[in-house]
């Protein structure tokens, strides 16, 4: 079973943001860390295809930083 | 004849769609792994892109300077609805927007006296815009295993009454600078979901 750590989600989100991690800390707003909309559904199907994961717009009602990024990554792993 | 202030207007609103559509595809074209939607997707990106040069070029050709303008269809697409985020829901709301772009050209195509270069640009871009609708619905029934053919079409039904609501919208906001543009029967609302 392969497990993704919060840290692991930090980096992956610094390289496809292309910011520098320590910006992305767990209680980091998703929103702060893009310039604009684009660059979160870029971040999130980047994530789905590195993943081989799914999540939709219902899941990001509730998404507001990196840790539940994370969380909801490590979930759908699981799964 | 040079173009009305309120022609400029709406051609430099389709070129600024063009480029926001581009730009948006290129970056999920930059994004997704490689397979076919990867590889439409980008043609899809280049012909937006195409199509940004077609009117920015045809805006010159009638001695006029496109009008910079920060807000596009899109943006309204996405206040509606939210952000897509997954590849089908992305490629439901482009199905549902190019469908719309369609009509918008043809409505526009049916103005009595259009100059031919308007005339030519729009037919230019249709070609490849029946082709952006065909390649998308294709997507989405081979996305179907993936998502489920049930999902798939609620998300085409929700995005479709948005696209009710926004361009109804979009029609009361610019109600003096569409005056021109007759209506035309290929824009009533579609009942069927691809």
């Amino acid at each position: 079973m392969t497990t993704v750590t919060t840290d692991d989600i930090r980096r992956k989100v610094a390289d496809i943001l292309d910011v520098p991690e320590a910006k992305v800390s767990p209680d980091a707003v998703l929103t702060d860390l893009v310039t604009d909309s684009f660059r979160l559904v870029e971040l999130a199907i980047e994530l789905q295809e590195h993943y081989d994961v799914l999540f939709g717009q219902e899941d990001m009602k509730d998404l507001h930083t990196v840790h539940d990024l994370a969380a909801l990554v490590s979930a759908r792993v699981v799964e | 004849m040079p173009l009305s202030e309120d022609e400029l207007f709406l051609l430099s609103f389709y070129r600024s769609s063009e480029i926001n559509g581009s730009l948006f595809f290129g970056r999920l074209a930059r994004a997704l792994k490689p397979g076919p939607i990867q590889h439409d997707l980008t043609k899809h990106f280049a012909d937006e892109a195409q199509h940004a040069w077609y009117w920015t070029e045809c805006i010159d050709q009638l001695g006029s300077r496109p009008i910079k303008l920060a807000d596009a269809y899109q943006d309204r697409y996405l206040e509606a609805v939210g952000l897509p985020m997954n590849v089908m829901e992305v490629l439901a709301i482009t199905l549902v927007f190019e469908r719309r772009v369609i009509n918008q050209y043809a409505k526009h195509l049916a103005v009595p006296h259009l100059q031919p270069e308007i005339g030519a640009t729009i037919n230019r871009i249709m070609e490849d815009e029946r082709w952006h609708v065909q390649w998308v619905r294709d997507a989405l029934v081979d996305l179907e295993p993936r998502f489920g053919k049930d999902h798939i079409d609620a998300t085409l039904k929700r995005y479709r009454q948005a696209d009710q609501d926004v361009y109804a919208q979009a029609l009361v906001e610019y109600e003096g600078r569409l005056g021109f543009l007759s209506p035309s029967p290929t824009d009533t609302d579609r009942t069927d979901d691809r």
